[in-house]
C-alpha cells in the first residue's frame, strides 16, 4: 500500500512509452529496464561488481566510523582537541568530496585504496559532527551521578558519554551510509575495472540505456533496503531509546 | 565546637562566573543521623547547596568538612537522588539500582543479591527489565532512590527529589522515605521548595533567604511524626508549617517589592 505511488509511477512510464509519448532515446520502456535487471542478476554477471563495490563502500565507512567516533568524542572532553580540529572540519564540510577523487589518485593510484579514501573521508563529517553534538549534550547530572557512584574520571568517557552519545552517532552513521553509496559511484565512475559505477558508466557509454538503468534501479533497491536493515537494527539494540524516525 | 560536628559548613560562599552571588555566608553544623530539610524560595541556591557537600562544586568562599576532612570530590559516601532525569537512559532498571556495585567491582552473584533486595525495598518487583523512559515519574525516582541507597552511602543528599511528582505518588514516596530513615537511620539532607514536606520529613528544618541565599533561620521540629497520617490533625504540625510559610513568604514578597 505504502508503494502504491511508485507502482502508479511505473504504469505511467510504461503506457508513456507504449504510446510513444516517450521516445525510447530520451527513456527506454520500463519493461525492458526490468528484463535488463533480470538478465544481469541471472547471468551473474552483476555480483562481482555488486562485491567489488560494496567491498569499497564498507570499508570506507567502516573507517569513518571508527576514527569519526573517536574524533567527535576527543573534541567533545577535550577543549583543545575541539579548537584544533573544529575549523578543518567546518572547511572539508561544503567541499563536494568526489572533486577530490583526483587528487587522492594522484597520491594513492588509481585502485581501491584512493576510492576507500574518498568514501572514508566523505562519511567521516557527519560521523563526527554527530558524535561530538551527541557527546557535548550529555546531561551533567548523569555526569555528575556516575561519580557520585563510584565511576572514576577517566572510565566516565566509556561508562556515560559514549552510551548516552549513541543514538546521535547512530543517527550520523545512517547519513554516512548514504554519502558511501553516493561517492562509491562517483568514485567508480572516473577510474575502475569492477563496480556498479563502472557498469552504469560504461553501458552509458555504449548506448545501451536499459541496463543503466537496470543498474541503477538495482543500486535504488539495495541502498533501501540496507536503510530500512539499518534503522530496524537500530530500533533493536538501541531499544532504550525512543528513535523518531 | 567544630572537630565535633560530623558535617560541618563554614562561612561557605559561592559565586557563578564571578557576578551572581547564590550562596552567602552559609555555616551549618550536622549532627551524624540528622534529617536536615532545606526550604527556601526557588533560585535561594539551596541545591547548589546540596551540590557543594557532593562535591560536584568546590565553594568560592568557606568550607565544607566531612568528620574534620574537607570535601574535594564527588564520593559513594555521599549518595545523590536529583530531581530528575538522573536515570541512565540506557540500562535496565536493574543495571541502573546495580550502577554503583559494578563500579565497586562486586561480584555478579553478590550483585543480583542486593539489587533483588533494594527493588523490593523500594517496591519495583516485576519492573526489573525496563528502561527509564518506560517508567512513570515516580517509579523512575524510586529507581533513583535503590540506585543511591545499594552504595550504602553514610548521608544521603536529596534535591528535591519527588518535586516533579504528582501530589499522591509524592506522599506516598514521603511516607517511605520516612520509613526508610527509621529504619536505617543515616544523615539525610533534603531540599524541597514544599514546607509540608520540610516538616514532615525534617528533623531540622532549614529556612533560606532569597539570592544571595543565607541561613535565615534553623528550627527543630519538636514533636514526632509518626509513621500513619494522624500528624495532619495535630495543632503543633500546623503551626510550624504556618510558621515556615510565613518566613519564606516574606521572602518571596521582599524580591516582588
Amino acid at each position: 500500500m505504502k508503494f502504491m505511488p511508485l507502482l502508479l509511477l511505473a504504469v505511467l512510464w510504461q503506457t508513456a512509452s507504449m504510446t510513444g509519448l516517450l521516445p525510447a532515446t530520451v527513456l527506454p520502456p520500463f519493461s525492458s529496464v526490468v528484463a535488463a535487471l533480470v538478465s544481469l542478476v541471472t547471468s551473474g554477471e552483476i555480483f562481482p561488481h555488486t562485491a567489488a563495490s560494496f567491498l569499497r563502500a564498507g570499508a570506507g565507512l567502516l573507517l569513518a566510523v571508527i576514527f569519526g567516533t573517536a574524533l567527535g568524542l576527543a573534541m567533545a572532553r577535550v577543549r583543545a582537541i575541539q579548537r584544533s580540529i573544529e575549523p578543518i572540519l567546518l572547511s572539508i564540510y561544503p567541499v563536494p568530496k568526489p572533486a577530490l577523487i583526483p587528487l587522492f589518485m594522484v597520491w594513492l593510484g588509481i585502485g581501491d585504496v584512493s576510492k576507500i579514501a574518498v568514501i572514508a573521508l566523505s562519511c567521516l563529517v557527519p560521523v563526527v559532527i554527530s558524535t561530538f553534538n551527541g557527546a557535548r549534550a550529555v546531561d551533567d547530572i548523569l555526569l555528575w551521578s556516575a561519580r557520585a557512584r563510584g565511576t572514576a574520571e577517566h572510565r566516565l568517557l566509556w561508562r556515560v558519554v559514549l552510551p548516552a552519545a549513541l543514538p546521535q552517532i547512530a543517527t550520523g552513521v545512517r547519513t554516512a551510509i548514504a554519502i558511501a553509496l553516493i561517492v562509491m559511484v562517483s568514485s567508480e565512475f572516473i577510474s575502475a575495472e569492477h563496480g556498479l559505477g563502472y557498469l552504469i558508466f560504461s553501458y552509458g557509454g555504449v548506448g545501451a540505456d536499459d541496463a543503466m538503468l537496470a543498474v541503477v534501479l538495482y543500486l535504488t533497491a539495495i541502498g533501501f533496503l540496507i536503510d530500512r536493515a539499518y534503522v530496524a537494527g537500530l530500533r533493536r539494540l538501541l531499544a532504550w531509546h525512543a528513535f523518531a524516525h | 565546637m567544630t572537630c565535633a560536628s560530623y558535617l560541618s559548613l563554614q562561612g561557605v560562599g559561592m559565586q557563578f562566573g564571578g557576578t551572581a552571588v547564590a550562596l552567602d555566608s552559609i555555616s551549618l553544623n550536622i549532627a551524624e543521623r540528622e534529617f536536615i530539610t532545606i526550604v527556601g524560595p526557588s533560585g535561594c541556591g539551596k541545591s547548589t547547596l546540596l551540590y557543594l557537600i557532593g562535591g560536584f562544586l568546590q565553594p568560592t568562599t568557606g568550607g565544607v568538612t566531612l568528620r574534620g576532612k574537607p570535601i574535594i570530590g564527588p564520593s559513594p559516601d555521599r549518595g545523590i537522588v536529583f530531581q530528575r532525569y538522573s536515570l541512565f537512559p540506557w540500562l535496565t532498571v536493574r543495571r541502573n539500582i546495580s550502577f554503583g556495585l559494578e563500579e565497586l567491582g562486586i561480584s555478579r552473584a553478590e550483585r543480583d543479591r542486593i539489587v533483588a533486595e533494594h527493588v523490593r525495598l523500594v517496591h519495583l518487583e516485576g519492573c526489573e527489565d525496563r528502561y527509564p523512559r518506560e517508567l512513570s515519574g515516580g517509579m523512575q525516582q524510586r529507581v533513583a532512590l535503590a540506585q543511591t541507597l545499594v552504595c550504602r552511602p553514610e548521608i544521603l543528599l536529596m534535591d528535591e527529589p519527588f518535586g516533579a511528582l504528582d501530589a499522591q505518588t509524592r506522599r506516598i514516596l514521603q511516607d517511605e522515605m520516612r520509613r526508610l530513615w527509621l529504619r536505617d537511620t543515616k544523615t539525610v539532607l533534603f531540599v524541597t521548595h514544599d514546607v509540608e514536606e520540610a516538616v514532615v520529613l525534617g528533623t531540622r528544618i532549614v529556612v533560606m533567604s532569597t539570592r544571595p541565599g543565607r541561613i535565615k533561620e534553623v528550627i527543630e521540629r519538636d514533636f514526632d511524626i509518626a509513621d500513619g497520617d494522624e500528624f495532619e490533625a495535630n495543632p503543633r504540625f500546623a503551626a510550624l508549617k504556618l510558621r515556615i510559610w510565613h518566613s519564606i513568604k516574606e521572602e518571596v514578597e521582599a524580591v516582588r517589592a
